[in-house]
């Protein structure tokens, strides 16, 4: 090729490979953090994308997903496919091919390497693991590997960066270099078969015939080492307690060790908060910085502490090859709802928090599993939900036993609500993958890689990768959803009705202080009243009379007839809209709408004082309490099962690269929340509990 | 005759063939079950089902209805 002087040369070079043959490791090695990652144009598949410089030429490394064959069956292997042929848009044809070749498992990686062999572009393989082949006693003779392929094999030990300059020097000849020839196929002589079967057994053919006498294999002490950690890892009943311990660390892990982190970002976002709102003058300009954008960042960031310890141990568990174990022994448990055995990592995650269970669907390669794991993911009960359940159990279900004396009927309702959101994901996975997601069945086939020690910069790059990704891309768009929700419940303003509302309840109060029928009602009214003459007490209750008036109050009482078969008044409809940024807002948000003002429900007064003012609370202008047994129950059972979490429903729209499922995620959870709080609540009344 | 799937646990057999021209079949001609390789049952997953395998030196796991489709035979 001819080249003026001084033009900056530059190459695109892919990087293909099996699943779990070290490809990222490779990356990393070459190229280090990726400059730019996103998803293929039209599909979900990671478009992953870095750059390096080697004597003056720029080169875009391009890494491919995983494939066993570039006979493509998945969207992922179709992207392999179209990008080696240069038909992806924003991807240029490669100028050459490195193919990742795992030396302990020659004969089914060298299947894509002489496919690829065949793509008319300059092949080089780069032959990873040689390390380990070696102490297994397998000894390969690469130069005669690289002559009987016909194309440069380099070994690469990434963690050590042996061969990675060689790799990068082979580039730079291989792409100026003509494609190599493709190994002729031993054609077999039955022609019964389909084409696709005769070439699959074909290829074999070929490359047993290529790898004759090529690999020296000793006896093997370090097979039989791993035979006998794998024949404990994956038996029945040892297999099984192993695998529960290392699922009780990691849930263990994100549920708690994660805390400490999210309450330090927590007083962090707080102290940022009161800096920038002590030097400001209270006004809409305050509240807005303050209420909603801050809120809206620190509701962002307060997520990455769990999303980094889920990548953290979903990475080492992946690096050392327990991951494909888990997911063998799970299999059977989640098959039957239509998932597989990688959806369990996400689920169980989910119950911390739905949005490190999303992310960490990734890990599982076939679309329609992950796809579907990530719809019913937001089903299972996260810990926001928790102080929804702990308040309302502890204020409405009565304390009494249930069958033995140390069996609580709260803690009974508490572990109901846990088993409601399992079964209603195991039935709606179950119907959606028997109706949307009925296809051709797909093949499940999982290589269970050899044990190997996790590679820590591969480890830190998964857990920069996904906590950097969150906020980049989610984080933008849950803080504009913050700010628009801030909208909501600030405006309109009216500062008169505001104090007329403040008047009316005043003499409200003081009407009930005169007709009160016991002491303990009178003094509770009066405690009410001496509040309103409180800078606190006063100020409470203009912004639990300004929310009322607010779009969001306006919004409460349109719903009303919606929420009324509820058992809620709209005060409560008001809550659950506020709620849409997060759960655990609706508990904020009661405090305010019942003249609480700020109360934080996690604090031991916070929610006693909130507990007394639900339990005061009576349908407007009657002394009908609201908070009733089936209206509580009413209120679990609806945030158990709906979807009023907008940072998921983002999380969700990011990692399936469409607006359609976290659409679909919201109305159907909606609607099953709806009724599930609709029968709970009648059936209760009827029963009259 | 015998499939996969009715082998027992520990044994080593050798495929005959992979019924259909399915992607299903396909996929598993290219994991490298192919008519002559041996194949050793390691195990069986909690609950009888997925299979763990060994074959070419290497571990695949495959569920019981895909085993159903190979078609084994002694050594």
């Amino acid at each position: 090729m001819a080249r003026s002087a001084g033009e900056v040369r530059r190459l695109t070079v892919a990087l293909l490979g099996n699943p779990n043959v070290g490809k990222s490791t490779v990356f990393t090695a070459l190229a280090g953090i990726p400059t730019r990652i996103g998803n293929y144009p039209g599909v979900t598949v990671e478009e992953k994308v870095g750059r390096f410089s080697h004597r003056g030429v720029t080169i875009d490394l391009v890494d491919l997903p995983g494939t066993y064959s570039l006979l493509p069956q998945s969207p992922d292997e179709r992207v392999v496919v179209e990008v080696l042929a240069g038909r992806m848009a924003d991807v240029p044809r490669p100028d050459c091919v490195v193919v990742v070749v795992d030396a302990t498992n020659l004969s089914r990686n060298l299947y894509l390497a002489t496919q690829a062999l065949e793509l008319g572009l300059p092949v080089i393989v780069a032959l990873t693991l040689a390390d380990v082949a070696d102490r297994r006693g397998l000894s390969i003779d690469t130069l005669e590997l690289g002559r009987r392929l016909g194309c440069p094999v380099v070994r690469v030990a990434a963690p050590t960066g042996e061969g990675i300059d060689a790799l990068r020097e082979r580039i730079l000849t291989a792409s100026d270099s003509p494609a190599p020839a493709p190994i002729a196929l031993v054609r077999p002589h039955d022609s019964s078969r389909a084409p696709a079967a005769s070439e699959a057994i074909a290829r074999y053919a070929s490359i047993e015939r290529l790898l004759d006498g090529l690999v020296q294999a000793a006896p093997d002490r370090r097979r039989l080492t791993e035979d006998r950690i794998d024949a404990v890892l994956t038996h029945r009943v040892w297999g099984t307690l192993v695998f529960a311990a290392v699922m009780l660390a990691m849930f263990s892990s994100i549920f708690w060790l994660a805390t400490p982190l999210m309450d330090l970002v927590s007083a962090g976002m707080d102290a940022v908060s009161a800096f920038v709102g002590d030097r400001l003058p209270a006004g809409p300009i305050r509240s807005l910085l303050v209420d909603g954008i801050l809120a809206g960042v620190g509701g962002t960031v307060v997520f990455v502490p769990q999303i980094a310890m889920l990548f953290l141990f979903v990475a080492i568990l992946e690096g050392c090859g327990y991951l494909s174990r888990a997911a063998f022994l799970m299999d059977r448990l989640l098959v039957g709802a239509g998932l597989s055995g990688k959806s369990f990592i996400p689920l169980l995650s989910s119950f911390a928090c739905a949005i490190p269970g999303i992310m960490a669907a990734r890990t599982i390669e076939n679309r329609r599993d992950r796809l579907l794991t990530i719809l019913v993911a937001p089903l299972m009960s996260c810990s926001a939900r928790l102080p929804v359940y702990l308040l309302l159990c502890g204020a409405f279900v009565p304390d009494r036993p249930v069958g033995v004396s140390w069996l609580r009927l709260p803690a009974v309702v508490l572990a109901g609500l846990y088993a409601l959101g399992v079964v209603v994901a195991a039935i709606v996975a179950t119907i959606l993958s028997r109706t949307v997601f009925r296809g051709p069945p797909q093949p499940f086939v999982m290589e269970l890689p050899g044990w190997r020690w996790p590679q820590p910069l591969v480890v830190l790059e998964r857990v920069r990768e996904a906590a950097w990704s969150f906020l980049t891309n989610a984080g933008t768009l849950i803080v504009a959803i913050s700010i628009v929700l801030w909208a909501l419940i600030s405006y309109p303003r009216n500062d008169a009705a505001i104090d007329a509302d403040v008047a009316a309840l005043r003499a409200s109060l003081a009407t009930q202080v005169a007709a009160a029928d016991t002491d303990s009602d009178r003094e509770e009214f009066a405690a009410e009243l001496a509040a309103l003459d409180t800078p606190e007490g006063l100020d409470a209750a203009r912004r639990g009379a300004a929310q009322r008036q607010s779009f969001l109050g306006r919004a409460g009482r349109l719903v009303e007839p919606i929420v009324r078969p509820l058992g809620w008044d709209w005060r409560i409809g008001c809550a659950a809209i506020a709620s849409f940024p997060a759960r655990e807002v609706v508990l904020g948000t009661l405090g305010v709408i019942y003249n609480l003002g700020d109360v934080d429900p996690g604090e031991r007064e916070g929610a006693s004082a909130l507990e007394r003012r639900l339990k005061a609370a009576r349908w407007d202008g009657t002394t009908r309490p609201v908070f009733t047994l089936p209206v509580a129950l009413s209120i679990m059972v609806f945030f158990a099962l709906c979807a009023q979490c907008a940072s998921t429903l983002v999380v969700i729209g990011r990692e399936t690269a469409s607006w359609v499922w976290p659409v679909v995620t919201f109305t159907y959870m909606t609607v099953l929340a709806w009724l599930g709080a609709f029968a709970v609540y009648q059936f209760g009344t009827a029963l009259g509990w | 005759m015998a499939s996969l799937d009715d082998v027992t646990v520990g044994s080593t057999v050798l495929v005959r063939d992979v019924d259909g021209a399915d992607p299903v079949s396909i996929r598993l001609l290219e994991m490298g079950l192919t008519p002559g390789i041996e194949v050793r049952l390691v195990g069986r997953a909690p609950f009888g089902d997925p299979l763990e395998l060994e074959l070419r030196g290497y571990r695949l796991s495959i569920r019981r209805q895909e085993a159903a489709r190979v078609v084994v035979g002694d050594r």
